[in-house]
């Protein structure tokens, strides 16, 4: 796929950011795993998007003007059937913040496996460029601030030493009874992104700021679930 | 490339002819001063005074302009008001390699900003390449040519880059007073040309330079250091001291060079995919440069065990402390060490375990040759990775004879010499300030110093010297296996 093209097309569109389907586009194309989904433009195509998913699926609003969908009551969750997906999508529409929008359509997608909830970043340094982070999701992000960087590109062992890096890093090996993630997956992921050759190396004149929150990573694989990329000024 | 580096910066550090610009005939300006300090650091190239009017500056013909010496200049030495820079170093015609433009009021200050743009400007028109402005020189033995009366002749290994002229005097000061010998520190100031990663280039392909050091308040173009210091794999250790590394140092960095150092957290993650060592102060920058001048770094055996010796149980348990919280470890001997010491029936209240704590009343038997025997117990059956002798020279006063300090120091040398390579050796000598110990101490310094032994004041002060050692063969260990 066209990356570069996706980018050039936001670009053209005069968008600050990558709406969250072009996101996704660019890490599958990256080669991490993110859910399967369908695009809807409103609750009339519902019933013909279940027969192609594998319920229960997560409905999210897709608007240029919302960055924090959570927050404006654009993501529901567990959706098992086209009517209670519909009731959804009709809520959203009715609630304030979503209706003062430009909505483009509804994301319909598959729900990742349970796993622990990780966060992948980028940012670009005006001296050093392209950085990549790393942390656990959650509180270890937003109030803990436990997270590692890196100058891009990394390579294996930086990725493997940003991980040992967090003080969370007992949780990803099963602390407290639970069974421990796959760390390949989240190497995978991190050198995907942050390594030679990778997103941010590739894209490094484009995306300002990049946050793969979360990736949820089970004991099997990692999924991308939400992406949020904000390009450079042009 | 690497060729090519040395024969581009080479100029720099050893000129063959020299230009100095701001020289005054009654002979007291700062470039008077340059002039008189190069000729007593031996340089015998020609010097070239710059000046509109004069004939004759300190006894040298001068010139009107740098176009018009009767040879190409490497090095021109430039302290006039900031606004006359400009069109003297337009007048350059391709004839000058490096210019250092020591003058201020550039791109420090708001209304220097655009002179520092036009400054940058007049060197490439000029044909030569800037260093500076806002900085105080070069002090280069192997060109013989110094900005400062302070600092050794010899010529060492020790490489710095440096962004504050002011601070470029304290490290050859206090380093050398600390026993550091320098291939060469060159002052930066505001970087408009030549960066600070065209001079780590430099020092990294430099045959006489084996350890780095750089006092950074903002890298200029951070990429090109990334990448210069990832491909380098740390074969040359490097040490950062980065100014500006909080908000309101930041603040501070702005007004002083002019600069915008940006994220704290990029400096970490450079530290950690390199393998430079970053420090806080100038006191662990001249600490840690010590250690890797002296000590060949053991990368093929990372350093594990630490071992203290000397006298102070206090001093020991709290250096236990301090070294286990920059992750060295003091780990207690095996059995075979511990019946080994044992056997030497030292008297009651030594601690044979390691810490080896040894009080005075142990230390001076046989007149101080004890310390002989442990030593070499603790190289042969102790694995030491690292060996920390300390003798706080103050509990000796009063106690024993001077012969017993001497004799002491002497065998802690001479074991050295039987156990070549064995493990990284470290001398503390501590002490309370008193004017006859501090000279004791100059005069056993300069004898640790000469056979290669660094010397530190504190066990805090060895540590983090230890510390980054110990990170750097980790680095190099694991990232060239």
């Amino acid at each position: 796929m066209d990356t570069h093209g996706l980018i050039a097309e936001a670009r053209r569109q005069d968008r600050a950011a990558l709406d969250e389907q072009a996101g996704k586009q660019l890490l599958n194309a990256y080669g991490l795993t993110v859910p399967k989904s369908v695009r809807v433009s409103g609750a009339a195509e519902v019933s013909a998007v279940f027969e192609q998913l594998k319920a229960p699926v997560v409905i999210k609003v897709v608007s240029p003007d919302i960055l924090h969908k959570s927050d404006a009551g654009g993501v529901r969750v567990n959706i098992g059937s086209p009517a209670e997906a519909t009731a959804a999508i009709k809520a959203m529409m009715a609630s304030p913040a979503i209706s003062a929008s430009r909505v483009d359509g509804f994301l319909i997608e598959e729900m990742a496996p349970a796993g622990q909830e990780m966060v992948i970043g980028g940012v670009r340094d005006p001296q050093f460029g392209p950085l990549v982070m790393v942390g656990l999701g959650g509180i270890f992000v937003e109030v803990l601030a436990d997270v590692a960087f890196r100058i891009c590109p990394i390579e294996q062992r930086d990725a493997e030493e940003m991980l040992d890096e967090l003080k969370g890093a007992a949780i990803l090996k099963g602390a407290r009874g639970r069974k421990p993630v796959s760390r390949e997956a989240i190497l995978d992921a991190l050198l995907r992104v942050g390594g030679e050759g990778g997103l941010l190396m590739n894209h490094a004149d484009d995306i300002q700021e990049a946050d793969i929150n979360p990736l949820i990573v089970s004991e099997v694989g990692a999924v991308a679930v939400d992406a949020r990329f904000v390009l450079t000024k042009a | 490339m690497s060729q090519d580096i040395l024969e581009q910066f080479g100029p720099l550090f050893a000129p063959k002819t020299v230009a100095v610009v701001g020289a005054s005939t009654r002979g007291t300006a700062l470039p008077n001063v340059f002039i008189r300090r190069i000729r007593e650091f031996g340089y015998t190239g020609e010097i070239y005074p710059i000046h509109p009017s004069a004939a004759e500056i300190d006894g040298l013909k001068a010139y009107e302009s740098l176009g018009d010496t009767p040879r190409p200049i490497d090095y021109a030495y430039i302290a006039i008001a900031a606004a006359q820079v400009v069109p003297l170093l337009e007048a350059g015609r391709g004839r000058v390699r490096f210019a250092q433009v020591i003058s201020s009021g550039f791109g420090e200050v708001d209304e220097g900003k655009a002179l520092q743009d036009a400054l940058a400007a007049a060197a490439r028109a000029g044909g030569m390449r800037l260093v500076g402005p806002n900085c105080l020189g070069i002090y280069t033995p192997r060109g013989h040519v110094t900005f400062t009366e302070a600092g050794p002749k010899e010529l060492g290994p020790v490489g710095i880059i440096c962004q504050s002229g002011g601070l470029g005097t304290d490290i050859i000061r206090r380093g050398s007073a600390r026993g550091l010998k320098y291939s060469g520190l060159i002052t930066v100031g505001n970087c408009a040309d030549v960066a600070p990663h065209e001079l780590l280039q430099f020092y990294l392909t430099d045959p006489e330079t084996q350890v780095i050091g750089m006092y950074i308040e903002a890298a200029k173009n951070g990429r090109r250091l990334f990448e210069i210091l990832r491909e380098a794999r740390a074969r040359k250790p490097v040490v950062i001291l980065k100014g500006g590394r909080t908000q309101q140092g930041l603040l501070a960095a702005a007004s002083h060079t002019g600069s915008l150092a940006g994220d704290d957290r990029v400096w970490v993650a450079l530290s950690r995919q390199t393998g430079c060592v970053l420090v806080n102060t100038l006191d662990e920058f001249i600490d840690t440069l010590l250690i890797f001048q002296s000590l060949a770094p053991h990368p093929q055996h990372p350093m594990q065990r630490v071992v203290l010796f000397g006298n102070g149980g206090g001093t020991s348990v709290l250096a236990t402390d301090c070294y286990a919280r920059l992750g060295l470890d003091v780990l207690p001997f095996e059995h075979s060490a511990i019946d080994a010491l044992a056997e030497l029936k030292l008297p009651p209240g030594t601690s044979i375990t390691n810490p080896v704590d040894c009080p005075v009343g142990t230390l001076r038997q046989e007149d101080g040759r004890v310390a002989e025997k442990i030593l070499d117990t603790i190289y042969e059956k102790g694995s030491p990775d690292a060996l920390v002798m300390h003798l706080n020279l103050s509990a000796f006063v009063g106690r024993t004879s001077d012969e017993v300090l001497d004799n002491l120091v002497q065998a802690a040398l001479r074991v050295q010499s039987r156990h070549p390579g064995r493990a990284h050796f470290v001398l503390v000598l501590r002490s309370d300030g008193d004017p006859p110990l501090e000279e004791r101490k100059r005069a056993f310094r300069t004898t640790a110093n000469a056979l290669g032994i660094p010397v530190y004041d504190e066990m805090a002060s060895a540590g983090v010297a230890l510390a980054a050692l110990a990170s750097h063969e980790r680095f190099v260990h694991s990232r060239n296996a």
